[in-house]
């Protein structure tokens, strides 16, 4: 039963070889992948309920015991993270029914688009920090070719600021880990928490820290090593955008949250100082970055960087209700921004870009997909009682009775400034006249999966109560790395 | 040896990072590749250095007996090395679409002309 | 029940929604608000009697949301207030927007609105009330800019959602904080116990923020700039939200607050002076304006002032004299604006000034706006006269010095507002006829609204008496405790009484003077909007500034900025604790100083390189250097794959790079200075890392397990491919995954591009050696991949070599033919290796074993699914390989 555990990853690939083996045909292909991904986000799905009612959930792969062979574990947080890639790739998947560019679909789209899915799955998966590297690079390969199928200069320049800097940050990631295993003779991530349990900090320790910390805090574009967003970001099409920015920069949340409240957990203050200090940064510089932007996905870019500072306060702060509102913020951000690319989707359709100067009176001329964006544009602005508002909600709870005063305070003023933000792209995209024409007619399948997108983001908020329980048994986890380590260390190979 | 190892793969770690400020695409991507040769060289020597035989087992025996090289970071080395070179060789091929559309290879350059 | 009350104005939405078009039918949605009117006014009775209703709906209980509801005098008397106004407002759109074709949604927004207000003042808890605060703001924003075309309703639209939004976040933080301070987040208990607010140490916090909410909601000055602007809305807009309702709900907050908050020095000083100003800056901007709706929103402005600062003032007269002014400002106020928007609807304008003479072509509107002109103005047998005899009264009796001169204040405040609801109500239909006239007779849905607001307030001017009941109990809530009111129309002569008629006389001589007294007043305008625009071009600023370093530097800037962070991180990490002892090593043998030397050599050839060929080279002898280290310590599968991988790297880079140029150095000596000095301490602090901590403590963990279990458990002696295929097979999938992925996009890439047959003009020997060596590596190929779980070799290697035989034969025949010989697609070889890999791993889950354990058919000869994986990755790799060499060759 516990190979459950493998079927979000492996439902990908299968997919993607599949849609490798099959005939290039546009519609097929297309189905191929809908499916694929309705199997991965049922087995999510699957996955959740499992983790939900049995507690951690370890799946030994290649049947050898823990620190020897590699471990796949969902915890909860790794379990709901798991279910939203699940539905994100059944939207973007959905939304692909109203037409991709016919170039990209002849060079395996489709494919490309399922081995991203399999990277996301298996980073948030597995228990191995060098198989996590490897996952790391699946994804990293498969954006970066998605990326470079577009062919204008601008999009392959960004193409190589993304690829460049990643794999910067994947070497050093490398780096680590030979530094990690020399030093601990272990890549289990559960065998690493328990030995690290048993060391103080150290000159090693700080600066294998260091390691992760810079390399992830690129994959999750935070301050100071953001700047490949912005710059790339804003020129993939739509359905790639909606996924780079719905789930991979949180797979570098994900993996700066896993590796730092299992390993090192007993870090002294100046580092977590350092941690809260990069967050509120991130939030600061993203939004002001965002205030000047005339167009709609560098705007959502920038809101995109802005408010990943949200998701490491509760790293910064290491409480359980600080933790567990950064979870929820995640999650929560996940299906709003990957929505809101997805509605730039729109604009390419109709107008050819997502330039301000070509933007406007969608209001007036399809007041349905307008009424759809106000879910997830508004939420992203935090305005109650949108899943946004119920995230900051937790956020400004835990901060201030973690009596983090600072930190609040300038939260509240990143939710001014976003207010500001959003309220303009508002006013520019759906209100103003606009000077040109549609460019093509409005097509409804791809208004579904943004309803269903918004859909989620409604019950988020109706359903706050389970989910933010939920987000506080996730925190609790991962405050307790010794459930973890007990969980997929079995009796004899303790270190 | 260590010393001198470490030596070497810090001078890889340079070399890579200065060609990568450069701004030729080939100096770029020569950079990427010796970054990951300092990187794999790293790994290996973190591991734990020794001279004696190579992870094998020999006919006829169940066990290693005596010393031998750690085969953990060997295998960790060679996935690197293999990822490594999926992603120079594509990078390699990106530039060389570049090149033949905009006949420079100067990665300042390539931004300006839309 | 209470709760279903409170939200049933959200169903009203979605029926006026569903309605649609429809408008006849519009009107009838009236009866919704108007029955919630009875409902809660009936209710005040009850809480005479039986105290406050309460009632809740769960939610989010552990972030403090519970949608619970408390309902006593102030609540009620609010709440009683927004659905009779809103009722009226309804019939009244249902005719104003009769050619408007958006209307069912401009009906549903005004009541979600309704309901966000509703919310407002029935909240119990006090994050909830924050909801519903910000969804007023939001649903004003959309109402706001209605008119999305114009480019200022939809500037003001933002202005006052940032606005108010602003306030809004200081609304959360002090509720968060109260609930901190207080244990508790819903008023019920904070009302009923002793939560202790005031000596809390979070309290002048509190109290700011709560102020700083209500003050930009209530457009106090300096945030009062809002409300003018606000009047690009539609008219029943201006007159709901932003006269009647919204605009009081930071007065609501603020009374609801005072019995938590109140009767500090802090708290009373900032609402009366805030009150004071506004009231004043109000006034004298209403008279100075010729557009009739903007001329109502500054006195609006000027009589919210004037009722913050008597709540300020918080004595049992002041607080009586609020609640009697908010009342019969609502009235006189909502009616006035009715009055401008049948104006606009019927003559197309609102310019006072083009405006007259029009009373006996709209005589019921007319009389609708005397009468609420006369209540503003204070005329005796009107709500607004009892209203100001109230507060006249107030101020006299508090008796400090400062209370005099805030008389002083009130009474000149009257007098312009005076003259300005005869500007507004009565000079459109004094007089002659002037430019504007009506096309035709005003509709009764039009004319009734107003007029019923207006005589609503010569009832409450006549009959004072019938609320006392509502007003005593919402004192009493302000106050927390008993009060009883008793008002009356006649006072008695009296200071008071002296005090009214100079207002009036003063007030009637201004209007007579207005046009001359418009001209000359100075200052015209506070300038406070410029702390909006101004902070908002600041903010601008800053960002466009940052732009260029944020989005379009280069590269090399943020590879740079990236190297340097690493830098810095790592080498104050090694400074932190200092560096540990120097570590136990081995000594230096000849050959492995060699290749050591090598691939420094190697690299710094690299570096100083003017051509790509030399730079290519160079970073194949690292390669080499490092695939001599791995040989010289154990680890032949680690070499024999650098060394192929190195080569192959190099023919592709030749293939790629064959036609560059050489290197001009295009950067300055000082930026190579910079770049190298950061290479070179980057590189060092990796050098420190590695020797210090990475060569220290060498546990040698799993190497011994794997040891000791490859031949017994997974029959292989070779550990490191053991490792790759069994222990650790699931990396080893992504990684050829990795390469699959890599190949398809270099497919892609190359097939966008002008092809040819790869055929090639090949030299005989060339030829001779491909046919000849074919079959000698396609058969060492296989060997490898067999022999690779016992001695080195296995799938990647034996991949490599079949692939290099086909790239040979694709060098001396040309693709055409070696593809022909491949008998496959390279792809389609890819994709079935892949499906091996995966197949060997799913199939031992079909007998309920773990994914990937391996399955084994004969383990002496190595006969299991382990060999499957290895082929798989052995096929992945002749067609990754081939995928990139046919097409590179084909170009």
């Amino acid at each position: 039963m516990t190979n459950v555990l493998v079927v979000p990853v492996a439902t990908p690939l299968l997919t993607a070889i599949i849609l490798l083996l099959a005939p290039r045909k546009p519609g097929l292909q297309r189905w191929i992948s809908f499916v694929g991904s309705l199997v991965m986000a049922a087995s999510s799905v699957l996955l959740f309920v499992t983790v939900q009612k049995q507690g951690i959930l370890v799946l030994q792969s290649g049947g050898w015991p823990a620190p020897f062979g590699i471990t796949l574990v969902a915890d909860l947080l790794a379990a709901m993270l798991i279910v939203a890639t699940g539905i994100v790739g059944v939207a973007v998947t959905a939304s692909a029914f109203a037409g991709v560019d016919p170039v990209r679909e002849a060079s395996g789209y489709h494919g490309l688009f399922q081995v991203l899915l399999m990277g996301v799955s298996g980073a948030f998966l597995t228990g191995d920090l060098f198989n996590l590297y490897v996952w790391f690079e699946v994804m990293l390969v498969a954006s970066f070719v998605l990326m470079a199928l577009h062919r204008t200069q601008a999009q392959i320049e960004a193409a190589f600021k993304y690829v460049t800097l990643n794999l910067i940050a994947s070497s050093l990631f490398l780096t680590a880990l030979g530094l990690l295993y020399g030093g601990t003779g272990t890549l289990n991530m559960a065998g690493l928490a328990a030995v690290f349990r048993q060391r103080e900090i150290g000159t090693f320790e700080l600066v294998l820290a260091m390691l992760f910390f810079t390399a992830f805090s690129v994959k999750a574009a935070l301050f100071p090593l953001f700047f490949w967003l912005p710059a790339s970001y804003h020129t993939p099409p739509a359905a790639v955008g909606a996924v780079f920015a719905g789930l991979l920069t949180k797979v570098g949340v994900y993996a700066l949250v896993r590796v730092f409240t299992l390993l090192f957990h007993n870090a002294p203050p100046q580092f977590y100082q350092l941690l809260l200090a990069q967050a509120l940064c991130t939030m600061v510089i993203g939004l002001l970055g965002a205030l000047a932007q005339r167009d709609f996905r560098r705007v959502l870019s920038f809101n995109l960087v802005g408010h990943l500072g949200y998701t490491t306060v509760g790293l910064g702060l290491m409480t359980q209700t600080a933790m567990a509102a950064s979870v929820l913020y995640i999650f929560h951000h996940i299906f709003v921004i990957t929505n809101l690319y997805l509605i730039s989707g729109i604009f390419l359709r109709l107008r050819r870009t997502t330039d301000f100067s070509a933007l406007g009176s969608i209001l007036r001329e399809h007041p349905w997909a307008a009424a759809i964006s106000v879910i997830p544009l508004f939420s992203l602005a935090g305005v109650p009682p949108l899943s946004g508002f119920i995230g900051k909600l937790a956020l400004i709870r835990a901060t201030l009775a973690a009596g983090a005063w600072w930190t609040s305070a300038i939260m509240l003023v990143v939710g001014v400034l976003t207010l500001i933000s959003i309220a303009r792209l508002w006013d520019e995209s759906f209100w103003k006249p606009a000077t040109v024409p549609d460019r093509a007619s409005m097509n409804w399948t791809m208004v579904l999966p943004m309803a269903g997108l918004a859909a989620i983001t409604l019950a988020i908020t109706v359903t706050a109560e389970p989910i933010f329980q939920l987000t506080l048994r996730a925190a609790g986890q991962l405050l307790n790395p010794q459930v973890y380590i007990d969980a997929v260390l079995k009796g004899d190979y303790r270190p | 040896m260590e010393l001198l190892l470490a030596i070497t793969a810090g001078t890889l770690y340079g070399a890579g990072f200065y060609l990568m400020l450069r701004r030729r695409l080939a100096q770029l991507i020569v950079g990427l590749g010796l970054l990951s040769n300092g990187t794999n060289l790293l790994i290996f020597t973190g591991g734990g250095l020794t001279r004696s035989r190579a992870p094998i087992i020999p006919e006829g025996q169940t066990t290693m007996a005596g010393a031998f090289a750690d085969p953990v970071p060997q295998s960790l080395v060679l996935t690197a090395i293999v990822i490594g070179f999926g992603v120079l060789a594509f990078s390699l091929v990106l530039a060389h679409r570049v090149h033949e559309m905009t006949g420079s290879d100067d990665i300042d350059e390539m931004g300006l002309k839309k | 029940m209470l709760a279903i009350l409170a939200l049933s104005p959200f169903l009203l939405a979605l029926v006026a929604l569903c309605l649609g078009k429809h408008s006849r039918w519009t009107v009838l949605l009236a009866f919704g608000p108007a029955m919630l009117a009875v409902c809660f006014g009936s209710m005040m009775q009850a809480v005479m009697t039986s105290g406050p209703f309460s009632a809740s709906l769960p939610w989010a209980e552990s972030l403090g949301l519970t949608l619970a509801f408390y309902a006593d005098g102030l609540s009620l008397l609010f709440a009683t207030l927004i659905c009779a106004i809103g009722s009226l407002i309804v019939i009244f759109t249902s005719r104003y927007f009769d050619r408007e074709p958006r209307a069912a949604r401009f009906l549903a927004t005004l009541f979600a609105f309704m309901g966000s207000m509703l919310g407002v003042v029935l909240s119990n808890n006090i994050y909830v009330l924050f909801v519903f605060w910000e969804l007023t703001g939001f649903t004003s924003f959309l109402l706001i800019g209605f008119y999305h075309e114009r480019k200022e309703a939809r500037s003001s639209a933002i202005q006052s959602f940032v606005v108010t939004g602003t306030g809004g976040m200081g609304l959360l933080a002090a509720a968060v904080l109260i609930e901190l301070s207080a244990g508790s987040h819903d008023f019920s208990a904070l009302l009923s116990g002793h939560a202790g607010l005031r000596e809390s140490a979070a309290y002048q916090w509190i109290a700011l923020l709560v102020l700083a909410a209500a003050f930009t909601k209530s457009a106090q000055t300096p945030f009062h700039f809002w409300l003018p602007n606000a009047m690009a809305a539609p008219t029943p807009v201006s007159a709901y939200l932003h006269s009647a309702t919204m605009v009081k709900a930071g007065l609501y907050l603020v009374a609801r607050m005072t019995p938590l908050l109140g009767g500090t020095a802090l708290w009373m000083g900032l609402a009366t002076a805030a009150g004071a100003v506004t009231m004043t800056v109000g006034a004298w901007r209403a008279v100075a304006e010729t557009d009739l709706k903007r001329i109502l929103a500054y006195s609006t402005v000027s009589a919210l002032g004037l009722l913050m600062m008597l709540l300020g003032i918080g004595t049992e007269s002041a607080v009586t004299a609020v609640f009697l002014y908010l009342l019969a400002h609502a009235c006189f106020k909502g009616a006035l604006f009715l009055v401008a928007g049948t104006l606009e609807h019927e003559t197309g304008t609102r310019d006072v000034t083009r405006l007259g003479g029009l009373r006996s072509a709209m005589p019921a509107t007319a009389l609708a706006a005397l009468l609420a002109a006369c209540s503003m103005l204070g005329l005796p047998l009107l709500a607004g006269f009892v209203g100001k005899e109230l507060l006249y009264e107030a101020l006299l009796s508090h008796g400090s010095p400062w209370a005099l001169f805030l008389l002083a204040l009130a009474v000149g405040s009257g007098a312009l507002l005076g003259a300005a609801g005869l500007i507004s109500g009565l000079s459109p239909f004094a007089g002659k006829i002037r430019q504007a006239a009506p096309a035709h007779a005003v509709a009764t849905a039009l004319s009734i609204p107003p007029l019923t607001l207006a005589a609503a307030g010569l009832v409450a001017g006549l009959y004072p008496a019938i609320v006392d009941v509502p007003i005593g109990l919402a004192v009493a809530s302000t106050l927390a405790r008993t009060t009883p009111v008793h008002l009356s129309l006649w006072h008695g002569f009296n200071a008071v009484l002296l005090l009214s008629l100079l207002t009036l006389c003063a007030a009637a001589a201004l209007y007579h003077w207005r046009d001359a007294m418009r001209e000359r007043i100075w200052p015209r305008s506070v300038g406070t909007e410029q702390l909006y625009t101004g902070a908002l071009r600041a903010l601008d600023t800053v960002s466009a500034w940052m732009l260029p370093a944020l989005q379009s530097a280069s590269l090399r800037s943020y590879a740079l900025v990236l190297i340097l962070t690493a830098a810095t991180l790592i080498s104050g990490a090694l400074a932190w604790n200092g560096l540990p002892g120097i570590p136990q090593i081995t000594e230096v043998r000849p050959a492995e100083a060699a290749a050591a030397f090598l691939t420094i050599a190697g690299a710094i050839s690299a570096v100083r390189a003017r051509a790509t060929i030399v730079a290519v080279l160079s970073l194949g002898v690292t390669g080499y250097g490092v695939a001599l280290t791995f040989l010289l310590f154990g680890a032949p599968d680690l070499a024999m794959t650098q060394f192929s991988v190195e080569t192959l790297t190099a023919i592709i880079f030749t293939l790629v790079f064959y036609h560059f140029r050489r290197f001009r150095s295009l950067s300055s000596r000082m930026i190579r200075l910079r770049d190298f000095t950061v290479a070179v301490v980057f590189g060092g602090s990796i050098a420190l890392s590695l020797f210090f901590v990475g060569t220290s403590v060498t546990p040698f963990g799993l190497g011994r397990y794997f040891a000791e279990n490859s031949a017994v458990l997974a029959h292989g002696r070779n550990i490191v491919n053991v490792i790759l295929v069994d222990f650790r097979a699931l990396d080893t999938m992504g990684e050829i995954t990795v390469l699959a992925t890599a190949a398809l996009g270099v497919r892609a890439l190359l097939q966008q591009g002008p092809r040819n047959d790869g055929k090639p003009v090949s030299p005989l020997i060339l030829r001779t050696a491909a046919r000849l060596l074919m079959p000698l590596l396609l058969l060492y190929g296989f060997f490898l991949l067999l022999r690779g779980h016992n001695a080195p070799g296995g799938g990647f290697a034996g991949g490599l070599v079949v692939a290099a035989a086909y790239s040979l034969n694709a060098f001396a025949f040309g693709t055409v033919t070696a593809r022909r010989a491949l008998l496959v697609h390279p792809s389609i070889l890819i994709g079935a290796g892949l499906l091996m890999a995966l197949g060997s791993g799913i199939f031992p889950v079909l007998s309920g074993k773990e994914f990937l354990t391996a399955q084994w058919l004969a383990p002496t000869i190595g006969l299991g699914s382990p060999l499957i994986f290895d082929l798989g990755v052995f096929c992945v790799v002749i067609g990754v390989v081939l995928t990139m060499t046919f097409m590179l060759g084909e170009e």
